[in-house]
């Protein structure tokens, strides 16, 4: 199954990307060639040693939207300019994205050739007798493939953070599977482990009710329940590789791995740290509101998973899978 | 009652930490464990556990990034719009719950942005925070527990996995439509 999702998640990913580029360059979408109006307040003019006027392109929220088809702008654009009069053609603009700059700049700028700024051609530029502002006319430089460039960058930095997540574990996984080892040595997982064996007995029949796994399962479902993510992998891990301690099959999971790992994604948790702080720093009245929904939300999800574990581990197809294959390589489905 | 429940679990998390260190070394210490040298000897798996995990992160968050960066979320939200609609789940929280098993930092950028946008208290902002924490980034646990063991036939972990998540975000729409629900 996860052969399946894994393909489709690259391959739906990929022909979305090329879709969405299709119809963008089809209907235009970023309105490549084709000039926008704007005034420009000019803060500083050219001098005899500079060459360039700087200021604030200003655009109209309806403007904007009619000129992209779109409805999202809601307030007037004060976007940064800078134009630098070249010796021959038409003056380039140079439009540094900021707080200011509309999220559809910012998003294209990410197919852009520079990902900081905007360029552009000034076609036209029309002074006013004041000399404060100017009528623009600027295409903005084509952009073309934005989502398949997306897609790439996206595949090259998750390969990154994939390497950075799992060296950022080493520490903590040091600290606490040295700790786990002291505990398992002086005999304390044991006693928490036989605290326990009413509910680990059923959860996890095929496990010995007093295999260290139990002990470092119930230290993982522990840590996870009082929020303590840093130890709760770690322990997690360690209770994964006893578990594999007593798998008749190399590389194919067990019952109780699937089990244990549908507890930790029902993700149980007594205080959700993250979400009430991120609803404290958007101003919420009440941001522990949610405490008692996300209990009972996660209490759904956890009972569900390991109910459907217990069910789908008797399917035949699941069931055959652990059995001991001779001569043959084993099928990873 | 709630906040005192909430000030509890919070001591708790802060003291749980130095509390199990100063018991697991202190009970050892009891029991005649040399404990610097048995710290040592289980601390060296560390790396190795890390290094292990390498290639099944690669290859599920690489995945998850491609289909994360193409729209195809989006595209998702539309198909699957009209069957939320009938259970009373708001179509703006519908990405929240599609990327909630996918990544951990996508959910937590879209739960953001639904804040931002509609108010930590409307019922919006309540369901969008309990759905984050009503459920784990199964792909991304499925990863590295199953990569940490070399598991490469996973059985119905995902299916599985797929089900607590569902449950967890319907779970989630039910409790917050009683409890707060227009």
């Amino acid at each position: 199954m996860l052969n399946y999702i894994w393909i489709s998640l690259i391959a739906i990913g990929i022909l979305v990307a090329v879709g969405n580029d299709v119809r963008d360059e089809v209907q235009n979408s970023y309105r490549n060639g084709i000039p926008i109006e704007a005034t420009v307040a000019i803060q500083k003019s050219p001098t005899s040693l500079r060459q360039t006027w700087e200021g604030d392109l200003i655009v109209n929220a309806e403007a904007f939207n009619s000129f992209y088809g779109i409805k999202t702008v809601k307030v007037e654009i004060h976007q940064p300019i800078v134009i630098n009069m070249v010796t021959t053609g038409e003056p380039e603009a140079s439009l540094p994205l900021g707080s200011a700059s509309p999220d559809l700049w910012k998003e294209m700028a990410k197919a852009a050739t520079s990902k900081e700024k905007l360029v552009g051609a000034v076609r036209s530029m029309t002074l006013a007798p004041d000399q404060r502002t100017a009528r623009l006319q600027i295409v903005i430089e084509p952009i073309r493939f934005m989502k398949t460039k997306a897609v790439t960058q996206a595949a090259l930095d998750y390969a990154t953070t994939a390497v950075t997540i799992a060296l950022g574990l080493i520490g903590i996984m040091a600290l606490w599977l040295g700790v786990m080892k002291v505990a398992e040595e002086a005999g304390l997982l044991r006693i928490v482990t036989r605290m326990l064996t009413p509910v680990t007995k059923r959860l996890f029949p095929d496990v010995p009710t007093d295999h260290p796994a139990i002990g470092a399962m119930i230290m993982n479902i522990a840590a996870n329940m009082l929020g303590l993510s840093n130890a709760a992998t770690p322990l997690g891990l360690k209770a994964m590789e006893e578990l594999n301690k007593l798998n008749p099959k190399v590389g194919t999971a067990t019952n109780a791995m699937v089990t244990f790992l549908c507890i930790n994604t029902g993700g149980l948790i007594l205080i959700p740290a993250t979400a009430i702080a991120v609803r404290a720093s958007a101003g919420s009245a009440n941001p522990g509101i949610i405490i008692g929904t996300s209990i009972f939300g996660a209490g759904c999800a956890t009972v569900a998973g390991v109910v459907a574990a217990r069910i789908l581990q008797r399917l035949p197809r699941y069931k055959k899978d652990l059995e001991p294959e001779v001569g043959k390589e084993a099928s990873h489905g | 009652m709630g906040d005192l429940f909430r000030a509890l679990i919070n001591a708790v998390s802060i003291v749980a930490i130095p509390l199990l260190l100063i018991l697991f070394l202190g009970y050892g210490i009891l029991k005649k464990v040399r404990v610097y040298e048995v710290f040592v000897e289980g601390a060296k798996e560390g790396f190795t556990t890390a290094i292990r995990i390498i290639p099944y992160l690669v290859a599920m968050l690489c995945a998850i990034g491609i289909f994360r960066a193409s729209g195809a979320l989006e595209l998702l939200t539309t198909v699957l719009a009209p069957v939320t609609n009938l259970i009373g789940m708001p179509p703006e929280t519908l990405p929240m719950a599609l990327m909630r098993p996918l990544s951990g930092s996508g959910s937590l950028g879209i739960m953001t942005e639904l804040m931002k946008v509609h108010g930590p208290d409307s019922f919006i902002g309540v369901l969008a925070s309990t759905m984050y924490g009503s459920s784990e980034t199964t792909f991304y646990v499925l990863a590295v527990y199953f990569g940490s063991v070399q598991i490469k036939n996973t059985r119905h972990a995902v299916p599985a996995g797929l089900i607590a998540d569902l449950f967890g975000m319907l779970g989630a729409v039910f409790i917050c439509r009683i409890l707060f629900g227009v």
